[in-house]
This record gives structure tokens, sequence and C-alpha cells, in this order.
């Protein structure tokens, strides 16, 4: 019982920093219809940057700096792939991100070489004791900023001039750009917001019990983050809460019931959260949240 | 077609620009898509600072095309001003994005309401808002709510529940927070019941009291000219006609083009017996489809006699497409029968259905663009085609003497269509017009008993339209077969239908000759509206 407990709050704690992730991954495709691809590695270049800064600007100091460089290379990113290609299909546009990915993903990879990186943060390995199960102090701060971050982003989509022009180009861009609404602006700060959000959940993504800055940081938290949005609906925001939480707990209880399922082969933990995406498209092909005309892509 | 009351496009006489520049120019608009589609030929309009100005036409026109120019969408679809301009007072705007079109002061409620639905009421106001200073935006939504009290109590409501009437009010309320110099509305009154068409167009002439100069682009002629000063037809990408309207009315040359005047050229509409009653009866018996709450067709029923070419007309959104849709087994009808040759039609699957020999066109052509003439049509075979897959791809004696036999038979069927010339040329090569005949060709080649023909002169100018009428006359003389005709254009119809159904909103309204429909005060409405008999 004790086991299900521990299981259920690191999963609902690993939830909160898949579903920032996959909050990035959706606010991208309403505002500017892309899939973006690049997530993981703009995730990795929050990370890297804290993991390289923290000891000559202290953990703030490079926190605030690493949100600063991944949403202006988010940025960047968006506004080159719009740019160039605005009228593309959305497959088009998808596979460009692909492309970003890789270069992002190579040039952090060499630039990490073979430094151990670690985030620095104030919690390090400590652990407390919760309701008589162990956990780490990263996840609780995780939990919590998560749930700062995804209350404020809510709150201003629903009540923000920004929030009411994302939602109303997101549902019909042809509409919102002839009622004045400037598409490319809400796309861009979509594709900051975006950033920023990463450039967060990179953080908690490789502090403890993670084992720090490695190359492969951004296609796992990729791996999180599409069947997160997915499952919930790839153009809502509730979607990729629920669907965070989801892909967290499933990994969760799959890692932790590992011998039990040893049956399925080992790493099984990997591909849960995909059986569940997998299962839940069969019954909700447009996933939880979603609207069903959108998934053509 | 033209008197003297109402000048030609180009001609000096403007009786509805007195006071001075116009708002709006729009001058010698050429327009294309995709480097090739050519919609605009030369169009020219001025909108005075204080009018409402009419743009009528049918599908195909180029009304649409028009509103993108102005709006700046016409890029965002792959359309683009070859030649011409658009300028508000001394401003160009066909360079400008919707949105910076949209600060200059012309602001377009588009076709089809297209609220935001997941918004609610006042999110929507909100969202038409955003593109004026933030301390206008409060007195704007005062002044909406004043002439829109209904939107002030549904303030709080999704929008996506309002009705359809609800909704055309919201999407010109929403226009109108960016306090618009000058509106663009297209279709407000489409496919709306006429009493919420009358509360459309009085809130169209308070925002007009209020100072805003307003371009109406309308199916619906009456209420678009008793609102308008001046009006401007638009035919095939040209001004067909323009003047002030209460001219064009008087004149009745608009009543004229939507009604047809006189029968067309062709020999009068004198019934004569049908030659061969070869084919079986089509015997649609009180069809009702339902789009959600929608009744898109109640109870509508009619028989086609063998040999004979039966019209379904009406106005846009009558359910004239509903009905070809239903009768192609592509919608299934909530209620009633369709049958022919002793076959229930709503039952079946549309391949079998042509198996029954019943073919079809459609309004927006569905040809290979890249393949030649002759190859469509000998797709169209494809049904009396017997050559299979080994046999066709060996080129096997016997498929290459059915080949040869096949090119005979669609070679005759292009000279029935005066296509001849044009067997070996790819369709995209083709005006619009000829492909329209191609695409009955196709239909023809699959020797059907009964043809089913969408809106076949949509797009064409009046002079291919009275040509194609001669066709099909022709057709059904020759051939024997039945026809069922659906058309917008009820003047195309008046010399070759033998017999004449009239939709409005789902029900069948009139039935009989053309010329007893012709009369039909029912009918005058339905297509004109109330205020023009």
């Amino acid at each position: 019982m004790t086991r299900a407990v521990e299981l259920l709050l690191n999963g609902l704690s690993l939830g909160c920093i898949d579903a920032l992730i996959a909050l990035g991954f959706v606010v991208v495709f309403k505002a500017a219809r892309v899939v973006n691809f690049a997530h993981g590695s703009l995730l990795l270049l929050g990370a890297y940057v804290v993991g390289r800064y923290h000891d000559r600007l202290g953990f703030a100091g490079a926190v605030a700096l690493s949100v600063a460089v991944t949403a202006a290379v988010a940025v960047l990113v968006g506004a080159v792939v719009l740019r160039r290609v605005r009228l593309a299909d959305p497959g088009t546009l998808a596979i460009l991100t692909l492309g970003v990915d890789i270069v992002l993903a190579t040039e952090l990879t060499r630039r990490i070489g073979t430094d151990l990186l670690s985030t620095g943060d104030p919690w390090g390995a400590g652990v407390v004791l919760l309701a008589g199960v162990h956990i780490a102090q990263t996840r609780i701060a995780a939990a919590g900023v998560a749930v700062l971050l995804v209350g404020a982003f809510l709150a201003a989509l629903r009540f923000t001039d920004w929030g009411v022009a994302l939602r109303a180009s997101a549902e019909r861009p042809a509409t919102a750009a002839l009622v004045g609404i400037r598409l490319g602006r809400v796309a861009a700060t979509a594709w900051f917001l975006a950033g920023g959000l990463a450039a967060i959940a990179g953080l908690f993504f490789t502090a403890f019990p993670a084992s720090g800055v490695t190359g492969t940081v951004g296609q796992a938290a990729l791996g999180a983050a599409v069947p997160a949005a997915v499952l919930g609906g790839l153009d809502s925001t509730t979607g990729a809460l629920v669907g965070g939480l989801a892909v967290g707990l499933t990994a969760a209880f799959a890692a932790g019931y590992q011998d039990e399922l040893a049956f399925l082969g080992r790493g099984f933990g990997a591909v849960a959260p995909y059986v569940v995406m997998l299962l839940v498209l069969l019954v909700r092909p447009s996933g939880l949240f979603g609207r069903r005309d959108v998934t053509r892509v | 077609m033209s008197t003297t009351s109402a000048g030609r496009a180009g001609s000096a006489g403007h009786t509805a620009q007195v006071h001075g520049e116009p708002l709006l120019r729009v001058r010698d608009l050429h327009v294309s898509y995709a480097g090739a589609v050519r919609a605009l030929h030369g169009v020219s309009l001025e909108v005075p600072g204080d009018g409402i100005v009419a743009v009528l036409g049918a599908n195909g026109a180029g009304k649409t095309t028009l509103l993108r120019a102005v709006s700046g969408m016409l890029r965002l679809v792959g359309g683009a001003v070859t030649a011409g301009s658009v300028e508000l007072g001394g401003v160009r705007l066909d360079r400008m994005n919707p949105a910076a079109v949209v600060r200059a002061g012309v602001v377009q409620v588009p076709e089809g309401r297209q609220v935001f639905e997941d918004l609610t009421v006042e999110e929507n106001l909100r969202a038409g808002g955003l593109a004026t200073p933030a301390r206008s935006r409060r007195q704007n939504r005062d002044r909406v709510y004043e002439t829109f009290p209904l939107l002030r109590e549904r303030a709080a409501q999704r929008a996506g529940l309002l009705s359809g009437g609800e909704q055309q009010m919201l999407a010109i309320a929403r226009a109108l927070m960016a306090s618009p110099r000058l509106l663009l509305l297209d279709e407000p009154s489409l496919g709306l019941a006429p009493r919420t068409v009358d509360r459309v167009a009085e809130a169209i002439a308070e925002i007009h009291r209020h100072g805003t100069a307003v371009v109406l682009v309308e199916q619906n002629a009456a209420l678009a000219l008793r609102l308008a000063d001046t009006a401007y037809v638009l035919e095939v990408g040209r001004v067909a006609l323009h003047g002030p309207s209460a001219q064009l009315t008087a004149a009745g040359q608009v009543r004229e083009r939507y009604l047809g005047g006189t029968a067309p050229t062709g020999p009068p509409a004198t019934p004569q017996p049908p030659p061969h009653r070869s084919g079986p009866d089509l015997v649609v018996d009180g069809i009702s489809v339902h789009f959600g709450g929608v009744a898109a067709l109640s109870a509508v029923s009619f028989t086609v006699v063998p040999g004979s070419v039966h019209a379904l007309i009406g106005p846009n959104g009558a359910g004239k497409s509903t009905c070809l849709n239903v009768l192609t087994g592509v919608y299934r009808a909530a209620a009633g029968s369709v049958r022919y040759d002793g076959v229930e039609l709503t039952t079946i699957a549309p391949h079998r259905i042509a198996r029954l020999g019943v073919s079809r066109t459609f309004q927006n052509l569905a040809l290979s663009a890249s393949a030649t003439v002759e190859e469509n049509l000998l797709l169209g075979r494809h049904r009396l085609t017997r050559s299979g897959f080994f046999s066709a791809g060996l080129r096997l004696p016997a498929a290459r003497a059915e080949h040869r036999r096949q090119q005979q038979r669609v070679a005759g069927v292009a000279d029935l269509l005066e296509l001849g010339p044009s067997l070996r040329r790819p369709v995209a090569t083709l005006p619009y017009g000829v492909r329209k005949r191609v695409e009955l060709a196709r239909a023809l080649c699959a020797e059907p008993t009964l043809l089913l023909l969408d809106e076949p002169v949509a797009g064409m100018t009046a002079d291919e339209s009275s040509r194609l009428a001669a066709t099909v006359a022709r057709i059904s003389r020759e051939l024997g077969i039945s026809i069922l005709l659906v058309e917008h254009d009820m003047g195309f119809v008046m010399g070759i239908a033998d017999e004449v159904t009239v939709l409005d909103f789902g029900r069948c309204i009139a039935r009989g000759g053309p010329a007893a429909v012709q009369r039909d005060p029912e009918v005058i409405r339905a297509y004109l509206g109330g205020g023009s008999s």
C-alpha cells in the first residue's frame, strides 16, 4: 500500500513537469498550427543554460537567463519557421521543426561533451517524508511551481486580451485576421511562452532524482510531451494538463511495478504512456478534450 | 438588356457620388488565383463615405474575390492582384495584410457569420475590439449593446449556442467594435428566415445612419436594392451593370437577370410531348433531411417523367444541393423515399446508383485537371468498360479493340457538345465555360437514362449560359434521356424545362410549367424578397 501511495505522489509530481512540457507544445499548436518537434531541444537548451551558468550567476540568475534565452530562441524558431513558409501545410511545418530539433540537439550535445552538468538547485538531493512516503524536495518544488505557472497561464488565457486573441485565432484564424487580430504576434507570443515553460520544465526534468543535463534529455522530454498532448487533444490546454498528469502517473506506476510487468519486457515504463495514448485515441480519436476538426495533422 | 437609365461599367454617368471623393475606390481590379484562374477582370467600383453600395451577382461572379481584395485576405488564399488598385481615402489597401486593413478602417463581416463559437458573446465582442485603442472599446461596446440589446442579455453565453440570426447580429456587432469607417457585409441574409432578415436589414440601416459606409454583398437582390443607394451587378468577374438602385429596380434589369425575362434564345417553350419515353420514372416522395436541429429538407416530393427536363430551383440555401445529394446517396434522408426503376436509392451505395443509369455533374467541377478531355471522358465510360487490369495493361488485342470502340463513342459525345477540337487538350488549359461542358460530356459518356445536373451554368456568362441551354435542350431531344436540373439561375431553366419544382427553406413552394412558376407570387417573394414585386 505504501508503495502505491509513494508511486502516486511521485507520479503526480512527475506529471506536473510533463504537464508543463505538454502545455508549451499545445500552446504553439493552438496559436500557430505547428506540431513543434523542436520542443524537446528547447527544453534541453533551458536545462543546459542553467547547468552551465549557475556557478557564475547563482541559481536564480541562471534560471532567469535560461528562461530569457530559451524563450528568445523559441521566438526565433517560430519566426523563421512561420515567416518563411506560413502557408505551407502542417505536415511540412512539423518536418521543419524536426530539422530544427536535430540541429539544436546536436549542437547542445557537442557543447555538453563529457561534462557532468547538474542544475545546482538549492534543494539538492533532499528528501522529505510525506504521509509515510519519501519524496524528493525538487519534486515538491516542481509541483508547486507548475501549479503556479499553470494557474497564471489559464488566468491569462481567460482574462487577458492576449488570451482572447489566442483563443479566437485558434478557432478561426481567417476570421480572427478579419477582425484585426495580428496572427503573427499572437503566434510569436505563444512561442515565447512555450520557450519559457520549456526552460522551467527543463530545470526540474534534469534535477534530482534525474541524473543531470545530458544530450538525450530533449528526446526524453519530447517522448513525454507528445503522448500527453495527443491524448489530451492537441489543441486543448486542459487536455495538456490532464494528459501530462496521466503520462506522469503511467510512467511512475509502470516503473514501480516493473517486476510484476516483467512479462511485457524490460523498459516497459518508457512505452506505457504511448499504450495509454493509443487506448484513448481508439475511443476518442481527437483526444480527451480536442476539437474534432483539428486532427487532420 | 441595358437601358439608358443605368450606365454600363466604365461609363461616366455617376449620380451617386455628389459628395466629392469616394471613401473606397476600386480601380480596374484584376485578380487571379494560383497565377492561373482569373477571377476578376477589370472591376471598378466606388463607395461614397455616406453610402450603402450593393454588390450583386450569381455564384462565381467574383463577389467574394472582390471582398478578399479589399479586406487583404486574398494572399492568404493564394490569390493576387495582377492589375488595378484598391484605395481607402487615397491609401492603398491591396498591399496590406488583413489586420492592417482593419486598422485602416475597413472591417468585414464574413459569409456564414463565423462567430468564435467557443468564446462567450462578450469575448467575441472583445476580440472584435482588439484593433482599437483600449479607451474607445467600452464606448463601442455600449453602443453595440444599444443597437443589439439581445447581445447584452446573452453576454456570458457561449456564441456557439446562439441561433443563426443571433450569430449574424453578433458577427455584425463584433465588426462594429473596431469602429469601422467602411463595413463589408458578405451575404448577411444567407440561410436566415425572412423575419430575421428584416431585423438584420434594420440593423444595417441603423449602422449606416450612425455614419458608417456599407458594402453589401448579397444574393437576395430585393434586400440589397432596398437598402443600397447604388448597386453593382457582377457577372463572371466584370461589372455587368451599375447605377442607382432605384433605377435598377425600376428598369427591371436585375429582376430580369434573376428571374429570367422573356424566354431566352431557342425555340418557344411550347410543351412538346417527349419523343421517347425510354427510362423509368424518378419518384421522390416526402424526403426530409436534418442537420442537427436545422431542417434542410422537409417532406419534398416530385416526379421526373421519362424523357422530360425537370428543373429544381430555389434561392441559395433552399435545399437544392441537399436534395441532389440524397438522390445520389451522399446524404441519408431522415424520412421519405426516392425510387428509380423500382429501386430505393436512399439506401444503396453511390456506385450502385450509377449502375442503374443515373449520372451526375458537379457544381464545382470534379474533373482531373492534368488529364486531357478525352481521358476524362473515357473515365466517364468506366462503368461500360469491360477490359480488366491485365488485359488492358498487356494491351491484348481484345482490349485494344475495345479501347478504339470507346474512343469512337467518346468522340461522338464530344461532337454533340461541340468539344471535338478540344479532345486532346489538358482540361487545365481550357476556359471555365468549356470545362463545364466537359463535365457534362463525362456524365453523358456513362450513357445514363437519368442525368442530374448540379448548377451547370454557375459562373458562366449570359452568352455561354444560353448556348448551354440550347445544348441541354438538344441532348434531351436527341437522346431522349430524363434530366433533373438543379439551378439557381431561373432564366436558364425557363426555356428548356418541361416542369419546375421550386424550393425555399427546404420546402416545396411551387411546381408546374415554367411560365406559371415564373408568375407565382410565392416564387417572386422567395427570389426577390417581399418589397419588390
